[in-house]
């Protein structure tokens, strides 16, 4: 008999998580007009799930190297603060403002993947260094008032507050920031099964060594994973200072977190070389509808971190005990059957 | 044969590493579609010299001829680019990508806009696995593959970059019978279309099955190439061990059983994966029981298993007569058990602490404590004791027990044990690296403990080593108990023929 791959069974698991915690809070909060189960919600939901996507696509790269990018977060503040700058002190159009936050963006990115690839700094340590380092410069380019007390820089020009709504502005419209989701996580995706760079990803994650062997620049992998989750994270803080038409040095503060849960979650396994950016979407529509059924419920929002925390460890939780059970099947297939 | 069917050959190769001569003069030659089996104990030099070849090692003297011409191979990738491929031991396939993906790694074909063309690349692999007859699918996920199928995909990897040459490094050793003769099925395969293969290999029944021609290293020189129709058993074995056998060079002793009460009795002992099934053996007070055997018989895992470290799957061990129940390291130190592993540098020691801090660490139960905090002091005297015991110089019991030598290394790790009240101590290739002098003090050690009532057991594949320490051997050959030796004149001949399972023929015990 076909036995089901390990990717699969996993992508039905978080599936079916996703599916659970609807159903949950379709049956406690009830469907219809201002209750859990109706479009308008369930758009809510979807918006609330694309900045964390969007970053996802990085973060999942990074994740398949078997790295982690703990800096995404405090790199939201600084790009947005920088496009504070721009159009606080400057002139420029807003396209411009946008690209030179992108451009901060990937120079963060870039900045993660030096320290990281080439001075072999381990990923953990390295982006908690840079982590501190992102936000403290954000403080440092705040914006400031007369007697040097940070406020917080109000960026309403419609030009680029339309970002923040939806397309043909109507509060029943699709938010661009979903569009985005989904050209990312489509983009994301394909980049990832179908090219070279993507097959690589796996291959340094799973096995470093053999990566080398094949002929693999692994520096440059690994170095190009941190660029993209840089650019992602850029969007990310185009979208969300959109949104709040203002740039402060809090912004982004849960969002080291969330990316990384929705990858997790969404079977994108710590120890590299498994997962998809499907599954980081899939993962960040799960935290985003955990939020939403929480806040529904008119819970302290203090618990659905407790929630979150308690299923990330049942999760990882659950890969490495199936990981160390697929092991043994592997040897104990050889045992018995031999090759056939 | 016709100089032009050469495809390799290493003509006069030396090497040493630090004034010690690892291979002197050595020549080795491969033909086109051949097999040429390549073996020697452990030490004869058998990895330096394909090493060498793969270009992981700089030889000293000589020089490599590839289809006649002379080559210089620096690095994997020189070697590479030549055709040859090497069949690591530990796979280096990447698990969630397909099979064709692991053959087509880093050189996959694409279409336009740098798509990779899935199509064509299981196309290609399936033609591979076609003409070599490989039972593989493009589009499997290697994570649903058994252990001997991802070395089949390891090989293919290798023929798709058109390799003529295929070094294969113990290749039999991680598979079971059923994969280990598909495996064979497509050594032949290979052979008709032309490919050559170096198998290395311990197993002489394999290499009597499948190779065209033998070479045998001895002590780092070429002692032997035989043909096919030379490759008999016993006299590969008198090759591989060298022909003067006196008993002054520990290549045959008497041996004596010792040894009072029953102390470790193990009935019925099988394992989870196969790798040893059904063993039973008894140790007494103050004996040194030797288990011999291949490497991969299961000895290892036997004694990791009577230690606590794998869980049986069925089977009883009884230490005095007291059943194990549970057993974990833990419970077997508190039981008075005691165990050097293998791996020494990994398992052995803690190599950034002190001897002292690595002697207490096995011993905090029965160091001395004032109120929760343990006693510097008596950490130090037990260090001193240990050092003392088992005579390690320079006696510094600060220093860290990375830096020293092999030889201290494992004295260390036995000084800890010695500082118990132990009823059995299982030492695991005891001696591996270590210099001869030391090797000496070690086997007194083991010979003490043994005098002052202490069961030993000692797993080694070092003939010499398992003839010198044993009262009593137990050969172990595919996880099975094969044969015991006691009370009677055994020779090295013996034990490997007996580990290889070549039938019991007297000539061999001459």
């Amino acid at each position: 008999m076909k036995e089901m791959n390990q990717t699969t069974l996993r992508r039905l698991i978080s599936v079916g998580l996703l599916a659970i915690l609807i159903a949950l809070f379709t049956a406690m909060v009830g469907a219809g007009s201002g209750k859990f189960l109706n479009a308008e919600n369930l758009m809510a939901i979807v918006r609330d799930a694309s900045v964390p996507g969007i970053i996802g696509v990085g973060v999942t790269y990074v994740i398949i190297t078997s790295g982690i990018d703990l800096s995404t977060g405090s790199m939201i503040a600084l790009v947005g603060m920088v496009m504070a700058n721009v159009y606080a002190y400057t002139l420029l159009p807003i396209p411009v403002m946008i690209l030179t936050g992108i451009l901060a963006g990937l120079l963060c990115g870039f900045f993660n993947g030096f320290i990281v690839a080439k001075l072999e700094i381990p990923e953990f340590i390295g982006t908690l260094a840079t982590m501190s380092v992102f936000r403290a410069l954000a403080y440092i380019i705040a914006i400031k008032d007369a007697n040097g007390v940070i406020m917080s820089q109000p960026m309403n020009v419609s030009q680029y507050a339309f970002l923040g709504s939806t397309i043909g502005g109507s509060s029943k419209g699709i938010p661009y920031v979903c569009v985005a989701l989904v050209i990312f996580v489509v983009v994301g995706q394909i980049v990832l099964r179908y090219t070279r760079f993507g097959t690589n990803l796996y291959a340094v994650g799973a096995n470093k060594k053999a990566a080398t062997l094949s002929g693999i620049n692994v520096e440059r992998i690994r170095m190009m994973a941190f660029v993209i989750t840089g650019f992602c994270t850029a969007v990310g803080a185009v979208f969300t200072t959109a949104r709040l038409q203002s740039a402060t040095t809090a912004l982004g503060t849960d969002f080291e977190f969330s990316p990384i849960a929705a990858a997790v979650v969404g079977g994108v396994a710590l120890s590299g070389g498994s997962g998809d950016v499907v599954g980081t979407l899939i993962g960040a529509l799960f935290m985003a509808t955990l939020e939403n059924g929480v806040r529904k419920l008119d819970m302290n929002t203090a618990y659905q971190y407790v929630i979150k925390g308690v299923i990330i460890i049942c999760v990882v939780m659950f890969d490495a005990v199936y990981k160390k059970r697929m092991d043994r099947i592997a040897k104990e297939k050889g045992a018995k059957e031999g090759l056939e | 044969m016709a100089e032009n069917n050469v495809i390799l050959e290493a003509k006069g190769i030396y090497k040493s590493f630090s004034g010690v001569s690892v291979l002197q003069d050595v020549h080795f030659s491969v033909d086109r579609g051949e097999v040429h089996a390549l073996m020697g104990e452990n030490g004869a030099g058998k990895s330096t010299l394909i090493k060498i070849i793969t270009g992981v090692y700089s030889k000293d003297q000589g020089q490599i001829y590839w289809e006649g011409k002379p080559v210089e191979i620096n690095n994997y990738q020189d070697c590479q680019k030549l055709g040859v491929a090497c069949i690591y031991q530990e796979l280096s396939v990447i698990p969630p990508l397909t099979v064709a993906q692991n053959v087509f790694l880093g050189r996959e074909p694409r279409k336009a806009g740098k798509i990779i063309d899935y199509k064509k690349m299981n196309q290609m692999t399936q033609e591979l696995i076609d003409k070599y007859e490989f039972p593989l699918k493009p589009t499997t996920v290697v994570d649903n593959l058994g252990i001997g199928q991802r070395q089949l995909i390891e090989i293919l990897k290798g023929l798709s970059q058109n390799s003529k040459l295929l070094i294969m490094d113990e290749p039999t050793a991680s598979l079971s019978g059923k994969e280990a003769e598909m495996l064979f099925k497509i050594i032949n395969t290979l052979r008709k279309q032309g490919v050559s293969i170096i198998y290395i290999s311990h197993r002489l029944e394999e290499v009597y099955m499948l190779s065209d021609r033998l070479t045998i290293l001895r002590d780092g020189k070429n002692a032997a190439l035989l043909e096919k129709h030379e490759i008999i058993p016993a006299k590969v074995i008198e090759t591989m061990i060298g022909k003067v056998v006196d008993e002054s060079s520990g290549s045959k002793k008497m041996l004596q059983s010792k040894g009072g009460d029953v102390r470790l009795d193990v009935r019925g002992l099988t394992d989870k994966t196969d790798r040893f099934r059904n063993i039973s053996f008894q140790v007494h007070k103050g004996e040194i029981l030797g288990f011999g055997g291949l490497i991969g018989a299961g000895r290892t895992e036997l004694v990791r298993a009577i230690y606590g470290i794998d869980k049986p799957i069925s089977g009883e061990v009884y230490l005095d007569g007291e059943k194990m129940v549970n057993p974990s390291p833990k419970k077997s130190i508190d039981m008075g058990i005691g165990f050097v592993p293998e791996d020494r540098r990994n398992h052995g020691f803690i190599p950034l602490l002190s001897t002292t801090k690595n002697v207490a660490l096995t011993n905090y139960d029965i160091l001395k404590k004032n109120g929760l905090a343990v006693s510097d002091k008596d950490e130090l005297d037990m260090s001193k004791r240990a050092i003392q015991a088992i005579d390690i110089r320079p006696s510094d019991p600060d220093k860290q027990v990375g830096v020293m030598s092999g030889g201290n290394q494992q004295k260390v790790v036995l000084g800890k044990w010695l500082m118990r009240d132990l009823r059995l101590l299982i030492v695991d290739e005891p001696t591996a690296g270590i210099d001869v002098g030391a090797k000496d003090e070690i086997y007194s050690i083991l010979e003490d403990l043994a005098s002052k009532g202490v069961a030993v057991i000692v797993v080694t594949s070092d003939l010499q080593e398992l003839l010198r320490v044993s009262h009593r051997i137990l050969v172990m050959r595919k996880g099975d108990i094969v044969k015991e030796f006691k009370n009677e004149v055994v020779t090295q001949s013996m034990v490997l023929s007996a580990g290889q399972g070549v039938t019991e023929d007297k000539e061999a015990a001459e």
